[in-house]
């Protein structure tokens, strides 16, 4: 009796269990259909009266374009993008700085004025045109006249001028004030010359288009009023934002998912509305779980796979692996206020006696190339050359100049000390949760006790780090750190003696010499006259060594072989998303 | 009874303030500055102080405690400073994710705990009873994350991987396309995405319940009336539900609201392996981010969770048990 | 009594060659069994790593302290031995105290025996390390042949660093079994002195101090251990011990002052009040000892709580400073590599899972033995 029932318990467990297995076939495929506006968009943000109303307003323009026949086979089907991130400031370009943030803005729910083609040249998008007056003082931007804000304004130049007055507010506090460092940004800064046409004046220089490419413009029609203190806490960034780029935001639920839709009146100039008729981003945190939704089949995209991840990504007959050179670079920073680490003999012989060339063949699985500067490998002044055999990993070298610089092991417990007995001890301090960093940091220890180097590895929560390198009294020797590279390069903030104070100047090194070169770099405009210059400063700092540059990381991303058109560099994952597309049998 | 709840209510107010404060001092006094998170290389000092005055952390500690005050009073817990939402919004949404998973974990354990218990209280030293004691003990001497783990790369990697006949998703609490379901696809949905999370937190649990049922149910056994039921030549049977297990459940029972607590601590992991939009993730992250406001609005709600926990414990005791009285 | 092996004489020979062994051979085979292997594995060390025994008199502390194990390991258990088998006719007939009758009690419990064996091993083991771990914990061998597979040179692999896991595990058993005996031994005492004070002086103190065990109990944990241990500064073993230990103690206060309650009016307590003892003394030597029997319990399985918690607060990154590995650490840190080097966090996790269960069946059979009414 006592079995029968344990029978009839096995057979209900058997019965949720296949109940199931059955709820996996409910979300495979739907038929590709006409345009509808989603209904979850009418309930974003309900009880905020700023959202009910912007969701109202989308909801009457895009009624119109309802029951439109996709225009072709390639239209139609969802794409589910993952990464471990939410978007932290949503759609809202006033207050981020965030990477996926600024991608999507750029890419997916706002434009920008200008893209970069994979050569880094500037290519038309919101701006149809623009010229440069002959002293380069003036440049003039002709916008479009046909894109629209998702609730049927039109985009125009006031919408421009707005976005450029709210970036050079100081109450905003735009992370990146400074890509307007060279512009006017006085009362005659910005002129709009009619709806579609605005001007702006600047002191000539170098890569003056290139904040364009990252500032994507807002409605000033919604936020005008907003008064700039406020706005990083507006509603409109994560909970109903009306952008005019190719997908129409739809809904955000909070720390899980962003989806988006085709937006059916993206210019045709631009290419129409895009191929696929949802987007949706998930928040994966962890990253096993990541990849078991990329291998079964439940994303189409697995932004940043970790490198040891990669190969069970090319052994699946179902996904792709994507490599590239990225912008960003991890590093080792030096502080040079620090009586051990003063010499610059002794930052040297730091960087050579840690086998980075191993690191980036083990630790990235060779997705990676040993860096030896701030230029990052594809941008046109990479001159990999530089650095190559000054500062590579040679540990006899690394002793010799220890010993130049009078650190000897004078008492025999295999740790170097001065003349004055201070031993050559340091700490080396990475954030929590970043196990690459971590493992640096203990990769470190091992190899530089083989030259006399005691490093002791400490962890410190992100935002206490960011203190201890960034404030006064600089409370580190070395810290690992990663740095993400801009178009625009520009080593300013971290290394001229003017910023010595500043927040990023963790490592607090002065040359003249180097001065000069920041200074002067950003103002040469011809690039083939600026590149032997480049490399001239960069072999300045291979010298100074205020950093061990550790390796610039190829961006690796984990593709579903059912997405086609998928074009990915160090431009972003989200470049071409409006030209993805699914195989009507793969939906 | 209404008045006793009512008073439990009221008297627990005070308990939540104090939790609620001591946190505050306890973040805000912590080295670190939550304007680090937004500066930029490229920003002036100005900007970051800008940056503080725009999130209200230019005042110093006890005035900012003092409008923390005022604004609860009044319902308001302030704006997030990493999601840029109003708190009380965010908790809403994410609120209910976590009492799902919560209370769908702890049903399945109780059911699961206490037929086990049974089981092993009726079969006493016997090889089944030793062998539930072990596994039980095994599930719950595991690290949670880590059972989570396994239970994603077995049932969802390795059984699509490997072409099973069922297979769970290993994220989130719906599909994508949710939306579009039906009400029945949603509820099946839900269910399918509840499988794997919830299975890891209650076994968890399971084991727990089940080795308290089982002394329970021993006590019980050895207890006169058992012996005189025996003795009129009832049933086993009816012997064991009739009598025994009605008695031996209500220590059970009082569980459910000590282990309302423990399962806001436990979730945290689940949540983070199984990518479930939920309470005890968000304050984790909060906390790592310094986003103060969700640390205090989180804290709140799991201090309120203990208080109604312990509160559902005394009147489950009172319901099951008719000698005890609140008046 | 009957005596299987003849007269005491060859039974003290025996001892003396493998002690533990007599009480084998008498059906003892919790503390025989327990005795011979450490007596055997022990001459073993001895054996195969003299040089490193001999070296570790003046080296580093935990060198010292794992000779020092060593010897009086063997000492001990010889001369346990030897005294318990020569004195065995005595012991028998020696009074009966409730402790021991709960010893007797708790022998009965196989299950529980054999946990706590397995903990004596591993305390032993952690004790040792430095003596038989094969490698050193933090050495990493070359980085482009990390990730070996178990095998004869790496017992148990190599992980992500090239390190030897395990050396690691058995160095990371020091962390975990410390981290939870010095944060149970916290929560432990303050529970019991408060627990005690509050049931017997009763009036506002008992009203005061539950009204804070009731907040420390309604506090988040998780919340207040993850801020104090990511917010401030760096985090030391022992700030995670304090933390892990304040935060525990409300339970035990709980329990010790419903055990008072009720002693309190124990006609011996009140011969001590009307001997006119003081009453701290009344409190410290006649109160506190008979409530142990349910403190020991909570704090046994407070040490198997408290290892897991400890692996949760290394999943969520808040774990040790490395490269000083704990078994929770290991785990947390080999979880992203469970599809091409399983072996990185699986046997951290089962030395967890092992040692878990060991103190909960301890506990178990601890609550068993020392409540009269559950013996059987």
């Amino acid at each position: 009796m006592r079995e029968a029932r344990l029978a009839r318990l096995i057979l209900v467990a058997g019965l949720t269990v296949m109940m199931g297995a059955c709820g996996g076939e409910g979300g495979a495929s739907r038929e590709a259909g006409p345009w509808m506006l989603e209904a979850s968009l009418a309930e974003a943000g309900s009880g905020i009266p700023f959202c009910e109303e912007v969701t109202a307003r989308v909801s009457a323009f895009m009624s119109q374009f309802e029951g439109q026949m996709p225009p072709s086979e390639r239209h139609g089907g969802a794409v589910v993008v993952a990464s471990i991130g939410e978007i932290p400031d949503g759609m809202n370009n006033h207050v981020s700085q965030d990477y996926t943030a600024s991608q999507h803005q750029s890419f997916v729910n706002l434009m920008t004025l200008v893209t970069y083609d994979e050569n880094q040249i500037a290519m038309p998008y919101l701006a149809e045109s623009w010229e440069v007056s002959d002293d380069a003082s003036e440049i003039t931007f002709h916008i479009r006249d046909d894109v629209y804000w998702h609730d049927g304004e039109l985009t125009d130049a006031y919408d421009v001028a707005y976005t450029f007055k709210r970036a050079i507010d100081p109450e905003t506090a735009f992370p990146n004030a400074a890509y307007w460092t060279h512009y006017d940004q006085g009362p005659d800064g910005v002129e709009v010359v009619d709806s579609f046409t605005v001007k702006f004046r600047m002191r000539p220089h170098a890569d003056y288009i290139d904040p364009w490419r990252a500032t994507a413009i807002m409605p000033e029609h919604l936020l005008g009023d907003v008064p700039s203190t406020e706005l990083r806490q507006h509603p409109y960034g994560t909970v109903c934002p009306v952008g005019n780029g190719p997908f129409i935001f739809v809904e955000h639920r909070e720390a899980a998912s962003w989806t988006f839709q085709a937006n059916p009146a993206f210019p045709a100039g631009l290419g129409g509305r895009p191929y696929v008729d949802r987007y949706v981003y998930r928040v994966i945190t962890e990253q096993t779980t990541l990849l078991t939704e990329l291998l079964t089949g439940g994303l189409d995209v697995y932004i940043r796979p970790m490198p040891d991840q990669a190969q069970a990504v090319i052994d699946s007959d179902a996904v792709d692996l994507l490599q590239y050179p990225f912008r960003s670079y991890v590093l080792v920073g030096w502080n040079a206020r620090r009586p051990q680490l003063a010499d610059k003999r002794v930052r040297q012989a730091l960087t050579r006696g840690t086998n980075r060339q191993e690191i980036v063949d083990a630790l990235l699985q060779g997705y990676g190339t040993v860096a030896n500067g701030s230029v990052p490998p594809f941008h046109w002044a990479y001159d990999p050359s530089i650095g190559r055999d000054a500062m590579s990993y040679d540990q006899d070298a690394a002793r010799a100049l220890l010993d130049a610089a009078g650190w000897v092991d004078r008492d025999g417990d295999g740790v170097r000390e001065n003349a004055e007995g201070v031993r050559l001890a340091i700490s080396i301090k990475y954030n929590h949760g970043n196990d690459m960093r971590q493992d640096i940091a203990e990769i470190m220890q091992a190899q530089l006790a083989d030259i006399g180097v005691e490093v002791t590895p400490t962890v410190v929560e992100w935002g206490t780090l960011l203190d201890q390198i960034g404030q006064s009294p600089r409370d580190f020797d070395g810290v690992v750190m990663g740095w993400v590279v801009e178009y625009k390069l520009d080593d300013t903030d971290l290394f001229h003696s003017r910023n010595i104070s500043a927040t990023y100047a963790w490592s607090g090194t002065q040359r003249p010499d180097i001065d000069r070169f920041l200074d002067e770099l950003p103002l040469v405009v011809d690039r083939e006259e600026a590149k032997p210059l480049w490399s001239q400063y960069q072999e300045l700092l291979v010298d100074e060594q205020p950093y061990t540059f550790f390796f610039f990381s190829d961006r690796l991303d984990g593709i579903n072989k059912r997405l086609r058109g998928v074009e990915m560099d160090a431009r972003g994952e989200w470049l071409n998303i409006k030209d993805w597309w699914i195989p009507a049998d793969l939906r | 009874m209404t008045t006793f709840i009512v008073r439990r209510l009221l008297g627990a107010i005070p308990l939540v303030l104090g939790i609620a404060t001591i946190i505050f001092f306890v973040v805000n006094l912590a080295p670190g500055d939550p304007a680090d998170r937004f500066s930029s290389p490229s920003m002036s000092p100005e900007a970051r102080e800008q940056i503080r005055v725009n999130l209200g952390l230019d005042q110093p500690i006890h005035i900012r405690y003092v409008r923390w005050l005022g604004a609860l009073a009044q319902g308001d817990l302030g704006v997030s400073f990493s999601r840029n939402r109003p708190v009380t919004d965010i908790i809403q949404e994410l609120l209910p994710n976590t009492l799902l998973l919560s209370f769908t974990a702890i049903g399945v354990a109780f059911v699961l705990g206490i037929l086990l218990g049974i089981l092993q209280a009726v079969r006493q030293y016997s090889l089944l009873d030793s062998i539930a004691s072990i596994v039980g003990l095994f599930f719950y001497s595991m690290p949670s994350f880590w059972l989570a783990l396994m239970m994603v790369l077995l049932f969802s990697l390795f059984a699509s991987v490997w072409g099973w006949p069922i297979y769970f998703p290993a994220s989130d609490i719906q599909s994508i396309d949710y939306a579009f379901l039906s009400p029945f696809e949603k509820v099946r949905d839900r269910l399918w995405h509840l499988t794997l999370p919830a299975t890891s937190l209650a076994l968890v649990l399971a084991a727990g319940i089940a080795r308290y049922t089982r002394a329970s149910m021993l006590e019980e056994i050895r207890q006169d009336f058992v012996r005189t039921a025996r003795a009129k030549g009832l049933s086993e049977r009816v012997v064991i539900f009739k009598h025994t297990l009605r008695n031996a459940l209500i220590p059970v029972i009082t569980l459910v609201g000590l282990y309302l607590p423990f399962l806001f601590s436990g979730t945290v992991f689940i949540e983070t392996v199984f990518a479930w939009p939920g309470m005890g993730k968000l304050v984790v992250d909060a906390i790592l981010q310094r986003d103060y406001p969700i640390i205090m609005g989180g804290s709140l709600v799991f201090a309120m969770m203990v208080v109604v926990g312990n509160l559902v414990a005394d009147v489950l005791y009172a319901v099951v048990d008719p000698r005890i009285r609140y008046d | 009594m009957t005596d299987r092996l003849g007269p005491r004489r060859s039974r003290l020979a025996l001892s003396a060659l493998l002690p533990g062994l007599p009480q084998l051979v008498v059906g003892r085979w919790g503390v025989g069994g327990l005795g011979l292997t450490v007596w055997v594995a022990f001459l073993a060390v001895l054996l195969t790593r003299w040089a490193r025994f001999a070296a570790g008199w003046g080296g580093p502390l935990d060198h010292q302290i794992a000779s020092l194990t060593v010897v009086a390991g063997l000492l001990g258990t010889w001369g346990w031995s030897m005294f318990d088998v020569s004195r065995q006719a005595e012991l028998e007939r020696s009074g009966i105290s409730q402790w021991k009758l709960a010893a007797e009690a708790f022998k009965k419990n196989r299950i529980a025996v054999i946990g706590a064996v397995v903990i004596v091993w591993v305390y032993l083991i952690a004790l040792v390390t430095p003596l038989i771990a094969p490698y050193d914990p933090a050495m990493q061998g070359p980085l482009m042949g990390r990730l070996v597979a178990p095998s004869g040179e790496f017992l148990l692999g190599t992980d992500h660093l090239s390190r030897d896991v395990f050396s690691r595990m058995m160095y990371g058993a020091r962390i975990s079994l410390s981290i939870g005996f010095v944060a149970v031994g916290i929560s432990v005492t303050i529970g019991t002195l408060l627990g005690a004070m509050a049931g017997y002086l009763g009036g506002w103190i008992d009203a005061v101090v539950m009204r804070f065990v009731d907040m420390v109990i309604s506090f988040p944990r998780l919340v207040l251990l993850i801020a104090i241990v990511a917010l401030f500064d760096t985090q030391s073993i022992f700030l995670i011990m304090a933390v892990l230990g304040f935060t525990q103690w409300p339970g035990t206060a709980r329990i010790v002052r419903g055990e008072v309650l009720s002693l309190r009016e124990q006609e011996f307590v009140e011969a001590t009040r009307a001997l006119g003892f003081s009453r701290r003394r009344i409190i410290l030597r006649h109160v506190i000892p008979n409530v142990l029997a349910p403190v020991i319990v909570t704090a046994t399985l407070g040490i198997g709580n408290v290892i897991v918690l400890e692996a949760g607060l290394s999943f969520l990154g808040l774990g040790l400073q490395p490269p000083t590995p704990s078994w929770g650490s290991m785990v947390a840190d080999g979880r992203d590599f469970l599809l091409n080097a399983w072996w990185i966090s699986t046997f951290p996790g089962l030395a967890i899972v092992l040692t878990v269960v060991a103190f909960n069946l301890v506990g178990d059979g601890l609550r068993d033995a020392l409540d009269p009414r559950l013996r059987a």
